[in-house]
Order: C-alpha cells, then structure tokens, then sequence
C-alpha cells in the first residue's frame, strides 16, 4: 500500500505533464539557443510552456524567466533584487518562511544588511498592518510567503504592495505552495516579483520559475549565456519547462473543482481523527488556509515515530524539516506559532494532492488512528511527561 | 507473516552485516541510526571526524540499507542520550569515577529506549552488531553468552540485560569472527566492509574526554592536589576527572619508584598515589546490580571481569539484597577502578554485573 499524503513535498508528476517530457526527449531534445531548425522548435515549445506558467498566475509571458525550481527562484529575487539595489541596506521577512528565503536573508544579515524577521501570530497570520509599518525608504525588499508550507495559512498581503510602491521597495512573494491549491493572481497582489514551483503541482522536481514585473527589478546572479533574457545564465530544462506548462495548464483548468475536491477530501481525513484522537490539535488558521494542507499535533507520541510507524503501514507524511542526515526536526514555523518544542515535536503535516481518492483518505484516516494508538501505548513514561509539557 | 526486526545501525560493518544476516534469514528487517551526539549535519562532520553520528557514518548505513533493499531511518534521540549516557558520563567523572558509557547505552539507550520506537513500529525484535549469544535454556528462561569469537566479545557491556529485553534481542554476529564478518560484508558488496574499528568513545572527538568533562561541567570541575598515601602534597592537578585509579602515566611528578593512583577523593579533590603494592584489593563491592537470570543463591563462584580488557578474576559473588553486592577475589587481586562495570561470568554465561563502588 502507498497512500501519499505529502504533496508540499513534492506532487506525484501529472500524465500530461509526463507526456510534454517524453515528447521532447523523443523528438531529440535540441537546445533551444541553436539557430537551427531543431533549436527552433525547442525555442518554441519552450516559449508555449512560458505563455502556460505564465496564464495560470495571470502574468504576461514575457515577465516568466524559468529557473531550477523554486529554492533558485527565492535566491534569484532576493540577491539579484539586492545586487540592482545597491545602496538599500534593508530586507524584511517573515520567521515562518522556507528556508530558501531565511538563509540567504540570515547570510545577509551577517554581510551586515538590516532585517526584519515578522513573527505570526498563533494561528500562523502576519500582520500585513505590521509588515507594511516597518517598510520604509531604505528597504530593497520585502519577501513574504503566500501559503505557508507547514501549516497552509494564507497570508493577506494586498496592503503590503501598496505600501511597498510607496517606499519604492521591491514586493517578492513566494507562491510556490500556493499555485494549484488557490487563486494567484500576480496584478490583483500588486507584486514585484513572485516565486512559482513545478513539483509541487505535478511537474518533476528541477524547474521554476521567477515572475518579474519589469525586468530591470533584479540584477542576474548566474552569468554566462543570453537565457532568459540575460537573467538566468544556462541551457534551460525544456523537458522540466514543458511539464511545467502542461501542468500549470491544467491546474488553471480545473483550479475551483479541485480546491473544493481536496477541501472535502481533507475534511474527510480530519472529522474521523478529531473523533478518534482525544486531543488532537490541528495548527494554522481555521479558514484562510490552502485546503490540502493538515498540519496536526498527536498528542502523547514524538511526531518522528508517527511518521516512521505511518511510512511502515504505507502512509506518507512529513514534519518540519531534516537534516543533512536525515533526522526531521521540529518544525520553525510551528515554534515561531508560539507551540512549545514538546509539541512541535508531536507534530505532523498531511497535504493532499491531485492524485489521492476518497478510497485513499478513508484507508488513511483508520491507518492513521490506529498507528496513534498504538505508538501513544508504546510512548514510555518520560517521553510522553516531555510531550505533554 | 514475517516477524520485524529494528536493527541498530552505526554505519560501521558489523551492523551492517547483523542487518544482511537478518534479511537472507527472512526477517522484515528495519534499519534505525540513531542520531546520539550533537553533529550529524553535513558541515559538522569534518571537524569531529571519528566520532559517532557523523553524516558519513549516516551515509554508510544509508547505502547499506540501499543495497540491502530496506527501510532506514535516522531517529533523534540525542534527548536521551544527553540526560542519561552524556550526563552520567560527567557527573560520574566529576563524583571521581570512571564510567564506561557504552554499557549505559545499552541499558538505558539501546535496550530501552529503541525497544520503545521498535515496539511503536510493530516490530518483535530489536537487534545489534554486538559479539555476544543469547540462549534459550529448556526452563524457558534465557541466558546471556559470550560470543564465540572471544576475541571481540561484547557480552561485558551487555551485562544489564533483564529477561524481557533478552527475549526479544537478536545478535546476529554472536557465532562469528570479525574476519567472517569481513568477507561477508565484502562478498555483499557493502561500502563499509572494510572500515576502520571504532575504538573511542563515540560521543567524544578526538578521546579527549578531559576537554569533553570541562566543557559541559565548566566549574564544577573538581580541582586539588595530588597527596602520597601518608597525606604529603606532591603537586596541584587540574581536575579528578583526569584521573583513574589504577593509572600511572600523566601524573606529572618524578618519584624513586613508579607511582600510581590509588584512590580519588571528591570531597577534597585529593588524588592519592601510591606504589603499585599499596593498590592491591581483595575484592570489591558493586552497586546497580543486575542479575541475567534468578540466582540459584546468593552466594555464588564466579569469574569476575573489572574492566573489559581485563583478564577474568576467580570470585565470590555475595549478593547483598537490594542491588547490592560483594566480589570478594579468591586470592589478592589488583586495583578496582570506580564507576566501571565488574561483570560476572560463568564459564560462558554472564550471570550479571554491577557498577564498581569500591574496593574491600
């Protein structure tokens, strides 16, 4: 059995988005740069993907340089952002964004730039009251997460671009959890810059791609070739670019039904195990949250055994994040909540996507209350006193 | 239905191939690293190279998990570690004791806490690269053995083992030689068939388990003077914790005739040395005493062994309730260090052990 509930790690690769790839590796994968007839059909099968990423967030297709994925996006906006403004010694963030955006803003800060790290409040909300009030003239820019990855909270940042117009600051959002699980749209959110993600809507793992509403907002980090109209140096990936476009196309398609299916389906998932789990807690906030996101503490049980005891019944989820070895950690979003680091710990995220079926979600939901109560009557005395603190 | 086993993987060849072993024997094997110490980052492990729970020993299990084809895991109990092994370590080194923490691992990480995650995982056994047997006697009741190799026998720092642990402990090496395990792990084709032994305290980089008591005691580091047996100070020292008793080199002081620690005293911080025939002992009294099986009387002959590499001492076992007991040596025996563990053996069989208290 393998019921994969961890689609903010990755999705399963959509049909559509398998089928773009194996077109063009089968029809000889030129590169795109060659002026030949090869490289010309490359260019523009890559440039039809360019017009579907850039149709699902409501962009023109010209503002879209593809990336490696998501991680160089976030790197892309905030150090080119920095490199075309040079004399802006500020950047103000959020403690509960990916840690693509916090180490390189942590980087910065020890090169000596002033940050600003907005604490959410408990429910995994940033004041965009608060966030607008510390922007002023000597901000470069202001990067914020639009769906939270751990917890699916939603953020309200329509504020923070207009204040950001007024500071001239440079308004980066980073929407790779939120495209396909909720309306983007990169003109209503008056942003600069927007960070998109192709895994984690169905496309493989290695493309991105960095919205930019004028390309003289960043300055190019990566040198060494003309791509990307000179923003991003090197050979694109036209397979991962075009599986990309299949599945951004598709996710605009169907983006209403699926919200509502996964709505239900997660509500499927989470009515069974608050009946059955006396103290289950579920974090993030009740109503703006991306719908396929459950991030829930156990109570009584270490979220990592959870997690190992779920994987051995064939139940995929994650927590927080892992180390170079790979031991999770406790998640910083959730400490940055105001959860203690006990219950961080029994703390486990669950995210739907578009390949689980009410089949699947109903064999989970009885896996799931089973494992707890199995590991929670293993929990030996001083592990649960430490949980429960 | 196949009976699931957590096997506890350092990355080092015998873990590995006790998790080979356990797979060609039909087993649904688990493999389980457990992140112990501080490191295990990527970054760290330049610097504290040939300590445990480095990211390459992490690696190493990994890929033998990868060729052997089963689950691995890296589970976080550095918690526990740190409260019972980490800081029984230095508050018995600051108490003037010398601790062998591999043998509280066992009992308190090991055997314990990894058979609470093993259970939570619906497994039925826990299982190690340890050199040891256990047997199962016609009674039902189970006995800790030696291993066969007697050269890489681990059964004194598994002394602590109570019945329900050993009924449900497998040590897949116990009839082999460390050359066996070798040319299996080789013809597997593992990566780690010929890695290095590790031969140091894990947790302790470099074994500099002085600097290791002194970072985590700051002040409570306990400093005095070394004294002769007739109370003259012959210099000052930097801390008991440098010292064991029954040791001779590192003492600093040049004497007619060689001196060795006889006794550390806490209280005072005095470390008093004395020439080798003023250390001798008739016996030595134990404490956390844990007994494999239920002993026939509470008087018992026995082989004593006071140190891992010690030759076995012919004794008297004289259990004095609660957990308490004397070993009292058949004839006069050599100096006892505190805090090790003095392991009690028939013929084969560990018939249990204590932590040393004193000598009588």
């Amino acid at each position: 059995m393998n019921i994969y509930l961890d689609n903010n790690s990755g999705a399963p690769i959509r049909p559509e988005a398998r089928d773009a790839m194996l077109r063009f590796i089968e029809s000889g994968a030129a590169n795109p740069s060659s002026v030949h007839i090869s490289g010309q059909r490359a260019r523009r099968a890559l440039e039809r993907a360019r017009t579907q990423v850039a149709q699902s967030i409501g962009a023109d297709p010209r503002r879209i340089v593809f990336t490696s994925g998501g991680t160089e996006s976030n790197n892309l906006a905030i150090f080119g952002t920095l490199k075309a403004h040079p004399h802006r010694r500020r950047i103000v963030t959020s403690s509960i964004e990916h840690s693509s955006i916090l180490a390189p803003v942590s980087e910065l800060r020890a090169q000596g730039y002033n940050v600003e790290r907005i604490a959410p409040d408990a429910s995994g909300l940033i004041d965009p009251e608060r966030v607008a009030s510390t922007l002023d003239r000597d901000t470069a820019i202001v990067t914020l997460g639009l769906a939270n990855s751990e917890t699916g909270a939603v953020q309200n940042l329509e504020s923070v671009g207009a204040r950001a117009r007024e500071c001239d600051a440079i308004f980066h959002i980073d929407a790779a959890q939120a495209l396909g699980r909720m309306h983007v749209d990169v003109m209503s959110m008056g942003c600069d810059l927007m960070t998109l993600s192709g895994h984690k809507i169905g496309a493989p793992a290695g493309i991105g791609a960095l919205y930019l509403r004028d390309a003289s907002i960043i300055a190019p980090i990566a040198l060494g070739g003309p791509q990307e109209a000179g923003l991003r140096a090197g050979t694109q990936n036209v397979a991962g670019a075009l599986a990309f476009g299949a599945a951004a196309d598709v996710v605009h398609d169907h983006l209403d039904e699926e919200v509502t299916r996964q709505r239900d389906l997660s509500a499927l998932l989470l009515r069974p195990l608050l009946d059955s789990i006396p103290g289950l807690q579920l974090n993030g906030p009740v109503d703006r949250r991306i719908a396929n996101t459950l991030n829930l503490t156990f109570p009584g049980v270490l979220g990592e055994t959870m997690l190992l005891a779920l994987d051995l019944e064939g139940v995929r989820v994650s927590m927080g994040s892992a180390c170079a070895a790979g031991a999770v950690e406790p998640s910083h979003v959730l400490l940055a909540m105001g959860l203690s680091p006990a219950e961080a710990r029994s703390s486990l995220r669950i995210s739907l996507g578009w390949a689980n079926t009410r089949d699947e979600i109903e064999s989970a939901a009885s896996i799931i209350a089973c494992v707890w109560r199995r590991v929670v009557a293993t929990a030996s005395t001083d592990a649960s006193a430490e949980v429960a603190r | 239905m196949k009976r699931r086993v957590v096997v506890a993987m350092s990355g080092g060849v015998d873990s590995s191939v006790a998790a080979a072993i356990l797979c060609e024997q039909g087993y649904d094997v688990v493999g389980v690293a457990m992140r112990l110490a501080q490191g295990g980052d990527a970054p760290s492990y330049r610097a504290r190279r040939g300590a445990c729970c480095s990211y390459e020993d992490f690696e190493d299990a990994r890929r033998v998990a990868e060729r052997l084809d089963f689950p691995f895991y890296v589970v976080d109990m550095r918690d526990e570690f740190g409260n019972r092994v980490i800081g029984n370590f230095v508050s018995e080194y600051l108490a003037g004791r010398t601790p062998n923490p591999c043998v509280m691992c066992n009992r308190e990480i090991k055997f314990d806490r990894l058979w609470d995650r093993a259970r939570a995982l619906d497994a039925d056994f826990v299982a190690t690269g340890h050199y040891a047997r256990v047997e199962r006697c016609a009674s039902g009741e189970y006995r800790l053995m030696r291993a066969e190799d007697s050269s890489k026998d681990q059964s004194y720092f598994l002394f602590s083992m109570n019945q329900s642990q050993l009924s449900r402990t497998l040590f897949p090496l116990g009839s082999m030689t460390k050359t066996e395990v070798r040319r299996r792990a080789r013809s597997l084709g593992l990566v780690n068939a010929d890695k290095a032994e590790s031969q140091e305290i894990c947790f302790v980089a470099d074994n500099d388990y002085a600097g290791f008591v002194e970072r985590a005691a700051g002040d409570a580091v306990r400093t005095g003077n070394i004294v002769g047996s007739d109370g003259a100070v012959l210099s000052r020292h930097n801390g008991i914790h440098r010292f064991t008793v029954g040791q001779r080199r590192g003492l600093g002081i040049a004497m007619g005739e060689p001196l060795y620690v006889r006794e550390i005293r806490p209280a005072t911080g005095d470390v008093v040395v004395a020439p080798q025939s003023e250390l001798r002992s008739r016996g030595l009294i134990a404490r956390e005493v844990r007994m494999v099986r239920e002993p026939a009387s509470d008087s018992i002959a026995i082989e004593a062994r006071i140190r891992y590499r010690h030759p076995n001492i012919s004794a008297t076992l004289r259990l004095r309730g609660g957990d308490c007991a004397e070993v009292i040596f058949d004839s006069e025996g050599p100096a006892v260090t505190p805090g090790q563990a003095c392991v009690f053996y028939d013929g084969n069989e560990v018939l249990g052990g204590g932590f040393i208290e004193g000598a009588l």
